[in-house]
């Protein structure tokens, strides 16, 4: 309760205008209006900042999605392996890093349950490669899961921003069209929207993957075609709240049109829920291509994403467990910061705003 | 309030009549045929598609089945099960759904619902961070990953649950399934209940009620908890919907003979009737819910009656 | 007395079924034993431990199925699973013998006339169906009238037709000709003759196919629109009776049909299928014990080559790549297409990516499905074609060069369709890294579909390379070798060869139909030509790799028709 009021408190006692006697008589007064939203925007961000900061767990997020985007980034290239050249002869080897042989981890031995008992095996060993490392062990065509899992975090990091990005374009639009206009548009509008939300996501995506050239482009729409609901959702709401308030109505009275109303009016009042549902809505898009993965309709091979990665190393789970360990953390680590990192926006934009 | 229900039931109606055409679109935009391209010639395709009317216009196609669908009539499989009547597939297979489904609803729902409250309870602490922290990780994990290392462990190494579904024990075989479906549900219900309550803490009525002297569980559960199920309710519906329609992936790996599966293979085995079928029940299950939520919160909450009538 | 005869003719045969296992590298820990004598030792020691079943109650063998059931429908059905369940409980005229060679069923006797062109089955007396009526000759003519109705439009309707060439199957699917003038007719309750158009000499073996099995008509009617969609609608006559089943069922059972008459020889109690569509839940249950035998994938192949009870079946199935020939210019090019199949390490695909025991190939009929008259693989020699289609890396480069000289290009890019499942995605992840390091130049792009999808883009031309696969019908190298004469519906690269289609022509309706060794020699004659062009390159023969409980023996395994075979299978408990 007290963090609700601290904006207007600090807008009072930071404010450097002093109030001449002629203000009280002219409250209407058009620069002094735009003085104060002016320096109202100012505050109200500085002031999530802070709030934002504040939390633990809203940082932490933070900082794991910039490790895991650096090393996205910069992972592939930090070995002398690509992700798509096969080695054969180097085929489903442990992780081993020569640094930390010493203590006994990380030396290329695995534990392989077999249906007449468990035996340790060292293929670096037992086929004399010395000089070789995989940091997280080789698939079974002997590419480095190492560059693999950066590469696939790379591509499932561009997938779901994109979707998240056009989702939010086209459901916020279509939100705050709908909510504006209300009545027949509105109508009409939400029944189409629960049509298409009324037909089972799967049979949209695969169909649309199937008729599509299967490729990136095709998967970032395909998903930005099922989550762009939520996100119209949202903003039909808030547009409702906010359309019958007094600056609409001042800015209609001023003769402003209505498409400059929505989106020069209402809209700036309502990104901060916009921008926690992208953080939301990103890794939704993550899961829902690690989805599209399992089904056989994700990124092409030999492309691989997180998803592709988990599914591939699905099929050796029981056999080589430490070729799925690396893109399940790296996902699982991404969802969770996506999440922190909501959370903590949420909070910071408007501790009692809910969730839609 | 019978006006605006009798409106909304119409409009609804008519949203399911245009799923209906919109599937038979998408159908006819599906490449490859539904009969086995590899060993039929042209002739024999064609006498097929004529056996099963697929070679009609699809206005013809579509008033046909709408006409059969009244009948009770949904067609019949092309692959997936040949000649099988559908409503007879899904007949002994959305029970078998339904109650997975269910057992993961309740599941999710209940442990998903404790999270958040201890979460919005404990309010910025390490318990707090905890219950993100699982429910997170819930989601994060992908469930067929999550499905077989549960399988893994209690089925095959402790051997406490079956690893596959059996119908001599639909019980037993459904806790590792049910569990691994609930993951979803579990988190969202967490999260949104744990801002929900947040919420209602803040507000002045508990404040009213607090300086009454109530407190404890009684302050929690019967006024707290109360009003921030309303909106958990609508949060719920469609994922009950969701659930109750059969997960791919948790069937796949437990060998559940549910519905999910049978829509995956449908759609990349061209079954057209299977496709059609399923999906529309899956939108009529949706849209029956959201009109129930809709026409309840209208009953709840006369201000959504109201704004409706201002429109 | 009587009874011990029995169990030694059981132990040959579940002998012989181990003959036939050998299949790839992996196979050599099960008896790979082809020699007579250790076959009869074989056969002796087998036939003790099938004495000793029969001491012990015999009890259900427990099947991991990869796919359910899509029809009990003999006429409908096309799939190896439902094949396998309907053969459980159906016999046709003929049954499959350990070796895939068609011995007497339902059918006693038969009797072949002068000119080859007519049948006539004897069929026992003592053959009846679980609800008590006999099997008749009538049966027979019903359910192969229904196999041509173009109103029941079955799919493997051309088995009657282009195949078994009965007289006037192809005008009545053609709807010329009334269903009733099907060349086949009941002469007396238990007498059924057969005309053809031609003589055909592996007819007998198409007599096991599901297609060919008979329907009771009355009992057909009875059922109305369900027919062989539920235990009460279905009939047997065969070794085991189903007696739970729904369609597209995850689990059903099957249990030893007490009536059979040859009940005496079989010896589990049951059947009980299970569905498992994630191998490894089944490598799970089959260590629990759940099942007696279940398939392993290629990953998991390293958990259980240790294993005695591990093994690898042949499917059947070949996989090849076939090129756009008329379609894609570059393609069109000879040299082009040697350097592809020349640049292939067909050996590394099977041993390093596949493991399941699938064989390298190198012939465009793939070995270990069809036996000529002298009883020898019609590719058994796979060094045949050596000299354009292996594995060498510097003649590919030297045709390839030649091809781009020809074409007068430096790089080429060349796409190829893929099915979306797990082993064409491996396979063709390998051949784009195989041909892009060996052929400088040459960049591969591949297209991920589903099955479907991809079977039509080749149907229309619509691709550059494609990664394919074919099952043999029936055991004659002409299920292979009728795919690339011009027009047909499976010879995706739209090659054309007027001396080719004059062969394949002489083979099926020609003069060479009674001379079967004439026939073999021009076969393999014709398959030369298709090497020789590279219409298609080669790549493997696939296995299944299996485990398969120590306790069971006798389940018997064909590339072709019925995949298994349980009627003479054993489990010790």
């Amino acid at each position: 309760m007290s963090i609700k009021a601290k904006p207007a408190v600090e807008a009072l006692t930071k404010t450097t205008y002093v109030p001449v006697e002629a203000d009280f008589k002219l409250k209407d007064n058009a620069g002094e209006i735009t003085i104060d939203e002016n320096f109202a925007a100012q505050s109200f961000w500085k002031d999530v900042f802070i709030r934002y900061f504040r939390k633990a767990s809203a940082v932490i997020g933070l900082f794991l999605i910039i490790i895991i985007s650096v090393f996205a980034i910069i992972g592939p290239g930090m070995n002398e392996y690509t992700y798509s050249a096969q080695e054969l002869s180097q085929k489903n080897l442990a992780p081993r890093v020569k640094a930390l042989e010493k203590f006994g981890i990380f030396d290329g031995s695995e534990k392989m349950s077999t249906t007449t008992g468990t035996k340790t095996i060292n293929y670096y060993i037992d086929k004399g490669l010395d000089d070789v490392e995989y940091w997280f062990g080789s698939d079974n065509f002997g590419r480095d899961i190492w560059t693999r899992t950066w590469s696939g975090a790379r591509v499932s990091l561009i997938i779901a921003v994109a979707a998240a990005i056009i989702d939010m374009v086209i459901g916020m639009s279509y939100g705050l069209i709908s909510g504006y206009f209300g009545g027949k548009v509105d109508m009409i509008m939400q029944r189409i929207l629960e049509i298409v939300n009324g037909i089972p996501r799967l049979v949209i995506v695969t169909l649309l993957l199937l008729v599509l050239q299967p490729g990136m482009l095709t998967i970032i729409f395909a998903l930005m075609l099922t989550e762009w609901v939520g996100m119209s959702r949202i903003a039909r709401a808030e547009m409702l709240k906010l359309k019958e308030q007094e600056f609409v109505l001042a800015s209609r009275t001023l003769g402003a049109g209505n498409f400059f109303i929505i989106f020069k009016e209402v809209l700036p009042n309502i990104i901060g829920p916009i921008i926690t549902q992208v953080m939301f809505s990103i890794p939704t898009a993550i899961f829902t291509e690690a989805f599209l993965s399992f089904v056989g309709l994700g990124i092409p091979v030999p492309q691989c994403s997180l998803g592709s990665l988990i599914s591939e190393g699905f099929n050796s789970f029981t056999t080589h467990p430490y070729q799925i360990i690396p893109p399940i953390v790296v996902m699982a680590l991404l969802m969770l910061s996506f999440n922190l990192v909501a959370d903590g926006l949420r909070e910071a934009l408007d501790p009692k705003m809910k969730e839609m | 309030m019978k006006k605006y229900i009798g409106k909304r039931v119409l409009t609804s109606l008519f949203t399911l009549l245009v799923i209906l055409l919109v599937l038979f679109i998408l159908m006819q935009l599906m490449p490859g045929s539904p009969f086995n391209d590899e060993k039929l010639n042209a002739d024999q395709k064609a006498a097929l598609y004529a056996k099963y009317g697929l070679d009609q216009p699809i206005v013809v196609q579509f008033f046909k089945y709408v006409g059969n669908m009244l009948k009770g009539d949904l067609g019949v499989s092309y692959n997936i099960s040949k000649n099988t009547p559908i409503s007879q597939l899904i007949q002994t297979r959305l029970p078998i759904s339904i109650k997975i489904g269910g057992f993961a609803v309740s599941i999710g729902a209940v442990v998903g619902l404790l999270l958040g409250l201890v979460a919005a309870l404990k309010h910025d602490t390490i318990w707090d961070s905890l219950a993100t922290v699982i429910s997170v990780i819930g989601v994060s994990v992908p469930s067929y990953v999550f499905a077989l290392a549960l399988s893994y462990t209690f089925g095959f190494k402790l051997g406490w649950f079956p690893m596959l579904f059996s119908q001599q024990d639909i019980f037993g075989s459904s806790v590792l399934p049910s569990i691994s479906l609930s993951m979803f549900t579990m988190a969202s219900i967490a999260r949104f209940t744990r801002s929900e309550m947040l919420e209602v803490l803040g507000s002045d009525y508990m404040l009213l009620a607090e300086s009454k002297g109530i407190s404890g569980a009684a302050l929690i559960f019967r006024h707290a908890l109360r009003n921030a199920l309303i909106p958990i309710i609508t949060v719920l519906a469609p994922l009950i919907v969701d659930l109750m329609t059969g997960s791919l992936v948790v069937e796949k790996i437990f060998s559940i003979p549910g519905v999910g599966s049978l829509l995956v293979n449908a759609i990349q085995s061209n079954d057209y009737n299977v496709v059609i079928s399923l999906s529309f029940i899956y939108s009529a299950m949706y849209i029956i819910i959201m009109l129930v939520v809709d026409i309840l919160y209208g009953i709840i909450d006369p201000r959504i009656r109201l704004a409706k009538k201002g429109d | 007395m009587k009874r011990t005869k029995a169990f030694v003719a059981i132990g040959m045969a579940s002998v012989m079924a181990f003959s036939l296992v050998g299949c790839g590298s992996s196979a050599d820990t099960a008896s790979t034993t082809t020699s007579t004598e250790s076959a009869t030792t074989g056969a002796e020691t087998t036939a003790e431990a099938s004495a000793e079943a029969s001491a012990t109650s015999s009890s259900d063998m427990n099947i991991m199925l990869e796919t359910p059931v899509e029809s009990l429908d003999p006429q409908q059905a096309t799939d190896g699973t439902s094949f396998e369940v309907i053969a459980d409980y159906t016999d046709g005229l003929m049954q499959m013998d350990a070796d895939g060679q068609a011995i007497p069923a339902i059918a006693e006797s038969y009797d072949l006339s002068e000119d080859g062109m007519t049948y006539t089955f004897h069929l026992r007396e003592d053959a009846n169906w679980s609800n008590g009526t006999p099997v008749t000759a009538a049966d027979f003519v019903f359910a192969w009238q229904r196999a041509v109705d173009p109103e029941v439009a079955s799919e493997y309707s051309y088995m009657l037709s282009d195949i078994g060439q009965i007289k006037n199957a192809a005008e009545i699917i053609a709807g010329e000709k009334d269903k009733s003038e099907l060349g086949v007719t009941a002469v007396d309750e238990k007498t059924l003759q057969v005309e053809l158009n031609v003589p055909v000499s592996y007819f007998l073996s198409l007599m096991y196919f599901p297609t060919f099995y008979p329907v009771n008509e009355e009992f057909f009617n009875s059922c109305g629109d369900t027919f062989a969609t539920s235990p009460e609608t279905v009939l047997a006559n065969g070794a085991f009776v189903l007696d739970s089943y729904e369609p597209a069922a995850t689990a059903f059972h099957l249990t030893k049909n007490a009536d059979y008459y040859d009940a005496d020889k079989v010896q589990l109690a049951g059947l009980n299928y299970q569905v498992i569509q994630d191998s490894q839940q089944a490598l799970m249950s089959y260590q629990t014990g759940a099942l007696d035998t279940t398939l392993v994938n290629g990953e998991q192949v390293d958990q259980v080559k240790d294993d005695p009870e591990f093994q690898a079946i042949g499917a059947g199935y070949l996989w090849y790549v076939t090129p756009n020939i008329a379609g894609v210019e570059e393609l069109a090019n000879l040299n082009i297409r040697m350097a592809l199949t020349m640049a292939i390490n067909r050996e590394s695909i099977t041993e390093d990516v596949l493991k399941d025991g699938s064989t390298p190939t190198y012939t465009a009929v793939p070995p270990q499905f069809a036996a000529g008259p002298d009883g020898s693989d019609f590719s058994k020699d796979q060094t045949a074609f050596a000299d354009v289609c292996a594995f060498d890396a510097d003649k590919a480069v030297e045709y390839w060069n030649a091809g781009l000289a020809e074409l007068g290009i430096t790089e080429l890019t060349l796409d190829m369709v893929v099915d979306a499942d797990d082993a064409p995605q491996k396979v063709a992840q390998v051949l784009k890294e195989q041909w892009e390091t060996t052929l400088p130049g040459l960049t591969i792009t591949l297209t991920i579909e589903p099955k479907k999808q991809r079977v039509q883009d080749l149907q229309d031309g619509n691709f550059e390379l494609g990664l394919t696969r074919w099952g043999p019908d029936y055991a004659d190298p002409m299920t292979y070798l009728g795919m690339w004469i011009t027009n047909n519906s499976n010879n995706y690269g739209f090659w054309s060869n007027a001396d080719y289609d004059a062969m394949i022509d002489e083979c099926t309706t020609g003069a060479l139909c009674t001379d079967a060794e004439g026939r073999w020699a021009k076969m393999f004659e014709a398959e030369k030509i298709v090497m020789d062009e590279a219409v298609i390159f080669p790549l493997y023969t696939q296995c299944n790799a299996e485990m398969m409980s120590s306790k069971v023996t006798g389940v018997e395994f064909h590339p072709c028709a019925l995949n298994r075979v349980y009627k003479n299978a054993v489990k010790v408990d």
